[in-house]
């Protein structure tokens, strides 16, 4: 059914009225909350990788908690982790572009001084303040290092390790900002990391605490392999907490 | 001028569809029941599911074509995505969010109908506007109260947080106040609606009531009204569900013993990968307070089937959730991807006779557990609230304040809305059949 199915009276008003519904929808932007953004840099960090930061606003988040985003007017947004700190005065994300994707290629070709869609922020991937003073072991796959590097910049004196499995070392992104000691990185393709294996495969071979809190961020099977590995060694459930991405 | 609505998908869209009759008849529009003489029709779209915005489709096809042969102006609201919307947009004369409801009359008179005259609003909190819009209940003893709009949780398979935005909280006085109503006009079933009703007032960080302390404020007007009435909520999420409320609904007669409680499944690795946040352990801790804080309340719940890579063996742990569990109820979806939500990008890969196979092998579970508990009923004094007629002649059909339907012979017409007393002497699956208790209609407590 196209538009010149509509009685000819109906269709003579037609533009007036959808004009009329957008003005409308600007002026009803409060049921959405999504704000427009300025975008002030583009970290390329591999072929795929890149970094997106743009001004903070009034955006006050918890490490770990993710937000949308997307291009003005197109329609479709996505979730990403920020992978900024709370303390940060700048907010940024960790994005792939991904071949079948929409928006990460969308994103991809903007440049500074052009405008991002962002709201939130949301979710609950977070550490509570009562766990502040716990051991923490951080395992993410890809871009699911985001919320891990948050974390670790907004609680300076946190007890982690960070497991962070990639396929080769040159996509561990800007280990820099997890300390040397604290960090590892598993690279199933190459010996360029610290291990060469899944993280799974690492985690095959050590012991863990099982007062541990342990965070998963990244593929759902990474997720699954680690979550069965661990409670098949008695590990308490209740101790794991995830973040799928998709 | 005669106007028809059609609205699909949850009691939040039939709920907001109540506000669009008040807002057309308010020009001088009257309801129809048959659409073909409406002058004005309009969808409240559902996108939970793909088959909801397939009948969208379906249906504006149809009205289009009336349109060659008389005057008609269409409109969809209601949970629509950004890209439907673009293509609603060439196919309806009138496509809005549901927080534009204020401005309908506007965009009605846009196409030269003259309208009677209606108070001008200007939405500066559009939301907030739409709240105010008083309902015109289609019920005559039930009414469903909005007390928050949106989604922050991101479940993948639902696609609520890109088609209503994320969770705003209604200012409790509204709330109160529209229910205040209800309950002084007759209204005896109430429910408080909302995508997470417990995570109500969290958005306002301290400046609003939390749930428990709606809950609360509701049960003291209850106590204090001196009249009878019932109020339900849907749906609470498990990772919000506190002893507090609990707790909260035990202290107030007026506050009805029935959780419905989504599941979805029960299985921690199905669970993840809809991002619910809990685990079934956590879900059970929760149905366990549920029984020791409220023993006589029922439990309803959701569950979808065959979400994409569910094993057999995940499978089985949902069967094993509803044989501990014991629901009440289960409304049960077969899981199909919705354009839009996050798993939609993720292979559905359940066949279709699976996810069918494991539907019916759930509802056995279910029919188990409900003859169970209905059987149970039996011999008991129950509070009923009629709600009309019974299929079977001659009889009327109501229910308990925990949801169980209950039909009885009467020899006297009994109008909806009225409480009842019966003595319960038979139970089904789904239902019970009571006796009469002919001294005691719209008495709020047996002798």
């Amino acid at each position: 059914m196209g538009s010149s199915d509509i009685h000819p009276r109906n269709q003579a008003a037609k533009n007036s009225i959808v004009r009329t519904v957008n003005q409308v929808r600007q002026a009803t932007e409060p049921v959405y909350l999504r704000k427009i953004f300025r975008l002030k840099q583009v970290r390329q960090l591999t072929p795929e990788a890149y970094v997106l930061r743009f001004d903070r606003n009034e955006i006050n988040f918890r490490a770990g908690q993710h937000i949308t985003l997307g291009i003005p007017g197109n329609n479709q947004v996505r979730e990403y982790s920020i992978y900024s700190t709370e303390q940060d005065a700048s907010l940024e994300v960790l994005i792939k572009e991904v071949d079948s994707g929409l928006v990460s290629r969308q994103l991809r070709k903007l440049i500074p001084g052009e405008l991002l869609e962002v709201d939130g922020p949301f979710g609950y991937f977070t550490i509570a303040a009562q766990d502040l003073q716990r051991k923490f072991l951080f395992v993410g796959t890809g871009t699911g290092i985001a919320p891990f590097r948050s974390m670790a910049g907004s609680y300076p004196a946190l007890d982690f390790s960070v497991l962070h499995g990639v396929r080769y070392a040159t996509e561990s992104y800007e280990r820099h900002h997890f300390p040397h000691d604290r960090y590892t990185l598993c690279t199933s393709r190459d010996d360029q990391g610290n291990f060469r294996g899944r993280v799974t495969d690492y985690l095959k071979q050590k012991s863990l605490d099982f007062d541990t809190l342990v965070y998963l961020c990244g593929n759902c099977d990474m997720i699954y392999d680690v979550y069965d590995l661990l409670t098949s060694r008695g590990f308490p459930s209740g101790n794991i907490k995830t973040e799928v991405y998709f | 001028m005669k106007y028809h609505i059609i609205a699909l998908g949850c009691q939040m869209n039939k709920s907001d569809s109540e506000r669009v009759r008040t807002v057309l008849e308010g020009v001088g529009y009257h309801w129809t029941d048959d659409e073909e003489e409406a002058n004005l029709l309009g969808i409240l779209a559902c996108s939970v599911r793909q088959k909801s915005i397939d009948k969208v489709y379906a249906r504006i096809a149809k009205w289009n074509k009336w349109k060659n042969s008389r005057n008609l102006l269409t409109f969809v609201s209601g949970c629509v995505l950004p890209a439907d919307r673009e293509k609603f947009l060439k196919l309806f004369d009138l496509v809005f969010t549901i927080a534009e409801l204020p401005d309908l009359p506007d965009m009605i008179r846009q196409y030269g109908i003259v309208t009677r005259h209606a108070p001008v609003m200007k939405p500066k909190d559009a939301i907030r506007e739409f709240w105010m819009v008083r309902p015109t209940y289609v019920s005559e003893f039930e009414a469903f109260i909005p007390i928050q709009n949106g989604c922050d949780k991101f479940c993948t398979f639902c696609a609520v947080p890109y088609t209503r935005g994320r969770e705003i909280s209604r200012p409790s006085p509204e709330i109160l106040g529209e229910l205040k109503l209800a309950v002084e006009k007759g209204y005896k079933a109430i429910t408080l609606l909302g995508q997470n009703v417990n995570s109500y007032g969290l958005d306002k960080q301290g400046a609003e009531l939390t749930f428990p302390g709606l809950l609360k404020a509701i049960g003291e007007y209850g106590k204090s009204s001196g009249k009878d009435f019932w109020v339900y909520f849907t749906s609470p999420h498990p990772r919000d569900m506190s002893d507090e409320v609990l707790k909260t609904i035990a202290q107030y007669d007026c506050l009805a013993k029935q959780i419905h409680l989504p599941l979805q499944s029960g299985d921690d690795k199905v669970l993840m990968r809809m991002n619910r946040k809990h685990t079934f352990e956590e879900y059970q801790r929760i149905t366990g307070s549920i029984r020791s804080i409220l023993p006589e309340a029922t439990i309803f719940t959701d569950i979808i089937v065959g979400f994409t890579g569910e094993t057999e063996e995940q499978f089985e742990n949902t069967r094993n959730a509803m044989e501990t569990i014991r629901f009440n109820m289960a409304y049960i979806a077969v899981y199909s991807p919705r354009p839009g939500a996050a798993s939609a990008r993720w292979n559905d890969d359940i066949p279709m006779a699976a996810k069918k196979r494991r539907l019916h092998v759930l509802t056995d579970e279910l029919t188990l557990h409900t003859m169970e508990y209905n059987r149970n009923l039996i011999g008991k004094k129950l509070k009923v609230l009629v709600t009309g007629r019974d299929r079977k002649s001659g009889y009327l059909s109501g229910i308990t304040e925990g949801r169980i339907v209950v039909r009885f012979a009467s020899g006297q017409p009994i109008p909806p809305g009225t409480f009842v007393w019966l003595d319960i002497t038979s139970a089904a699956t789904y239902s019970v059949e009571g006796e009469l208790l002919n001294n005691l209609i719209g008495i709020p407590e047996p002798a």
